[in-house]
């Protein structure tokens, strides 16, 4: 059942075929909306696709992306496409472009429904601390999940506000699935609050998180000294597990800070414990771009962010993503605002992209970079990669560019949401009230 | 006698004539009907331009644009065609046109357009940087604060302006924010550099009343225990506001004519918040209603026929599409976002086709608008998004209709159509030159005129101007480059 032949009968009612040059000389068909969902993995070979792997391989052109079991399995590229392609769906990309997902950043997706409900509203709370876990809340039946794919997203590192001190929470990952069981990576990254305050001193969140690191370290030497000693095995707490492991280099710590005196200071840090730091919003960080990129330190930051909206981030412009990019820094695009249209991403690197972002950058910027800093086995096209896919109807950066299929582990999804539904209801003609349009 | 009335009146329109006629009329006619008015005070008026535009246009000189591709406002498209910008004027377009005493520019490859208004801007009340002393937008003290006038918190040095102005954005209403039922007068702004408010007026552009439906005028005021708490409460305090206006304004027609009678009335008592509401009923200055809804749109269209003014303009329309046709029907331009949603329950039912559902109607009036410091810099890939996202969905939009939305349109919600929105011949020279198609993500304003005065150039740093506040912010070390 599982493997079949490229003439799988199934497509024989389908109404729109198209010849493909690819040197296979068969009929193929494009037109995968009228696919069903399916209990069982398939096998799938998108072919004849304009490959942009972001990996070692670059763009290929008329290749074949192999998929099966949730994984990418294969890659030929025009040359080594063997005369027979055997799997259970058949899709010509018709030469259009295949990306990786695209991975978003910095969010409350899931968390929030309607952001002025309160009852809605899950990504924050007073009491949350170092190990406020919000991948409990979060809900992939949400509205905004389908409409969120029609960006081409198909994960995303969830980044809850968490609570009122300097380290807020963590982070987790999700697929754009839908499923129950969306939750890729919980609890992968602390997030620390750093720089203006309008109560109190930025120097007293240094401080605060320059004593958790230095009582940690203390502590963790001490327990390897105690090793072997039985009456030291007293169980640490659970805020002490999560900084240990952040002084241990095992998580990432996620640092919100916009000054260049807050990054220096947060460099520092880096340097003295070895963090594994990621900046996040960075806005004056042109200031300090070779800082920066020889602590090897990704950006996580805005396309759009170029108005002086504090005084943490007087040196911003449109010209800041492609700076930091040549300096050598590692950076990841983030859409801002809270939820609602972090479908915007591609648009937000075609921005980039239009004030002088190298355009292969700005597709690992939210792809491969973000896998990368999150250790998520994604955002390129190669052999082992989890089977996030896009096959996009042009640019994907472009305006006039729509998301034609998208799979996440190999299975496609669709991109229908409810706004979709709306629009059908309104759009369409009846004699009886609107309501009975469904 | 029987000619008493018609000497009572005076007949010329300055008072002073007017005095010195009556007091003759009453020394030669002491017995007639006039006696009880036998002295006039002075005749009371409102002034109702009283912090006049001083705008003047920037140096310019006659420009010939060659070779580009057109979009009109109007719904035309010229391709490989010319437009010559004389005297701050628009003053021809056409095919090969000449000019001898013009600059001629070849516009290869690039695109032209109107220059870009935006009729939902916040630049210069809520400015950039952020911060508490310049939180200038919204007179949160009061449900009805048609008294406050946005153009007294506009701070000209808002580095958003210049933003703007690199997106293509040459006029632009600055309105207050959304938190009361009336929340005070917008004004429209040409978008130049200038030290004081009035040198960006837009001379005789009306001035708009901000109104606003729905959640946030009863979240703020019900917080407080004051009406309104409900939805019923915010229809309330907008009726009680317009009976309040009906009297007022009766009040001075009465005294006018009283005093136009020959009596010497006792003027009203002036009122800044009813002389707003008056000039709406005057058809003076036009709504512009922060309205979310299908159903609270209906109701403030039936409101305005209640009190006999006209309900304006829908912003942030999210329900729009829903009542396309009693937009239409009612003569209301609905200013709307491509894609901001789900912030509050009442931006829940977002399409991304509103705007082009809203067009379709035979005499709609669908704008773009941005409402952000960030989306007012891309207008055009605003109106983009939505032309795009239709023309998936079974419409036929074209770049010559969907740059309506951003031109002439929202020219039309601000009652500036004579002057701005379109290019034809004797409107002003307000026009941008674009890289590319600019309904692409990758299309650059490169060059920006407005009056016919190049105020951005993409190019040339001379012609981009930069904010009181960032000059001397630049960095003391070297910033890679």
């Amino acid at each position: 059942m599982k493997q079949s032949t490229l003439f799988n009968a199934m497509f024989s009612k389908v109404p729109s075929f198209s010849k493909v040059s690819n040197g296979l000389g068969v009929v193929l068909v494009s037109g995968l909306s009228l696919l069903s969902s399916h209990a069982y993995a398939q096998s799938t070979a998108i072919i004849n696709a304009t490959v942009h792997t972001v990996a070692e391989q670059g763009v290929l052109s008329g290749a074949v992306v192999m998929l099966d079991d949730g994984k990418i399995t294969a890659i030929y590229t025009a040359e080594t496409v063997p005369s027979k392609i055997e799997a259970d769906i058949i899709v010509d990309a018709q030469g259009n472009i295949l990306t990786p997902g695209f991975i978003a950043s910095k969010n409350l997706l899931g968390l929030v429904e309607v952001g002025a409900v309160s009852r809605t509203r899950d990504g924050s709370d007073k009491k949350a601390d170092i190990t406020f876990d919000a991948s409990l809340a979060f809900n992939p039946k949400s509205t905004l999940i389908p409409y969120t794919r029609k960006g081409g997203i198909t994960s995303n590192v969830v980044m809850p506000n968490g609570g009122e001190g300097v380290l807020v929470g963590q982070s987790f990952v999700v697929n754009l699935s839908g499923e129950f069981d969306s939750v890729v990576s919980p609890n992968n990254a602390v997030i620390a609050h750093l720089g203006a305050k309008s109560k109190g001193s930025r120097a007293m969140s240094l401080q605060t998180l320059a004593n958790e690191l230095a009582d940690a370290q203390k502590a963790l030497t001490e327990a390897s000294k105690s090793k072997g000693k039985k009456d030291k095995t007293k169980e640490l707490k659970r805020d002490q597990q999560v900084i240990n492991s952040v002084v241990k280099g095992e998580k990432t710590l996620l640092a919100y800070a916009d000054r260049a005196t807050d990054i220096l200071a947060l460099l520092k840090l880096k340097a003295q414990y070895n963090l594994d730091l990621v900046l996040v919003g960075a806005r004056d960080a042109v200031l300090v771009t070779k800082q920066i990129a020889d602590a090897n330190v990704p950006v996580m930051t805005s396309a759009l962010a170029n108005l002086p909206n504090s005084f943490d981030s007087l040196h911003s412009s449109l010209d800041n993503i492609a700076i930091l990019n040549e300096a050598g820094i590692k950076v990841i695009i983030a859409t801002s605002g809270e939820s609602h249209n972090i479908n915007q991403l591609r648009f937000d690197a075609g921005v980039a992209v239009a004030n002088g972002f190298d355009k292969s950058a700005a597709l690992a910027a939210v792809t491969a970079n973000v896998a990368d800093t999150f250790k998520l086995n994604s955002g390129r096209i190669a052999v082992g990669k989890n089977a996030d896919l896009v096959l996009w109807s042009g640019d994907p950066f472009e305006i006039s560019t729509k998301v034609n299929s998208m799979w996440i582990n190999g299975e496609q999804v669709s991109t229908q949401s409810r706004q979709d539904v709306l629009r059908d209801r309104y759009i369409s003609k009846s004699e009886l009230p609107r309501a009975y349009i469904k | 006698m029987q000619t008493s009335s018609a000497k009572c009146k005076p007949t010329h329109a300055t008072r002073s004539f007017a005095l010195n006629a009556l007091a003759i009329s009453v020394m030669s006619l002491s017995l007639s009907a006039c006696l009880p008015n036998e002295k006039q005070d002075a005749k009371v008026s409102i002034n109702k331009n009283p912090y006049p535009s001083t705008y003047q246009a920037m140096p310019s000189q006659a420009t010939l644009l060659t070779n580009a591709t057109i979009l009109t406002g109007t719904g035309e498209r010229l391709d490989d065609a010319d437009i010559l910008l004389v005297d701050g004027k628009v003053k021809q377009l056409g095919i090969d046109l000449s000019a001898p005493d013009a600059t001629v520019v070849d516009m290869q490859g690039k695109w032209i357009t109107p220059g870009i208004i935006d009729v939902h801007s916040h630049l210069g009340v809520y400015p950039s940087p952020q911060v508490e002393s310049h939180s200038d937008g919204n007179e949160m003290t009061s449900p009805n604060t048609s008294e406050v006038w946005a153009e007294h918190s506009v701070w000209p040095q808002d580095p958003g302006f210049e933003a703007a102005r690199a997106g293509g954005i040459t006029s632009l209403q600055i309105l207050p924010g959304s938190a009361n039922l009336f929340g005070g007068r917008g004004v429209t702004l040409r978008n130049v550099p200038s030290q004081t408010v009035q040198g960006m007026k837009f001379a005789d552009a009306p001035y708009g009343l901000k109104m606003a439906c729905g959640e946030n005028p009863k979240r703020v005021y019900g917080s407080r225990k004051i009406l309104p708490s409900t939805r019923m409460g915010n229809v309330a305090g907008y009726r009680s506001a317009w009976l309040a206006a009906t009297e007022y304004k009766r009040a001075w027609e009465k005294y006018e004519a009283d005093y136009e009678a020959g009596k010497n009335p006792t003027a009203p008592k002036r009122d800044l918040e009813l002389d707003t509401l008056m000039g709406v009923l005057d058809g003076e200055i036009l709504i512009h209603n922060h309205c979310y809804k299908a159903e609270e749109m209906a109701v403030m269209i039936d409101l305005s026929k209640e009190f006999n003014y006209h309900s304006g303009t829908f912003h942030h329309g999210i329900e729009a599409y829903k009542i396309a046709d009693l937009l239409a029907e009612n003569n209301n331009c609905a200013a709307l976002w491509p894609d901001w949603w789900g912030f509050k329950m009442e931006a829940y039912d977002m399409v991304e086709e509103n705007v082009a559902i809203v067009d379709a109607v035979k005499n709609s009036c669908a704008i773009v608008h941005s409402d952000s410091s960030t989306t007012i810099q891309r207008l055009n890939q605003e109106a983009a998004k939505v032309m795009y996202r239709a023309n998936d969905n079974g419409f036929e939009i074209k770049p010559k209709d969907a740059i309506k939305w951003i031109t002439y349109n929202a020219a039309k919600s601000l009652g500036i159509t004579d002057e701005v929105g379109s290019l034809e011949a004797g409107k002003k020279a307000d026009v941008v030159v674009w890289s590319s198609d600019p309904f692409s993500v990758y299309a650059h304003a490169e060059q920006v005129f407005i009056d016919g005065a190049k105020v951005f150039d993409k190019f040339d740093d001379k012609y981009q101007a930069k904010s009181d506040f960032l000059i001397g912010q630049e960095a003391a070390t070297p910033v890679s480059q």
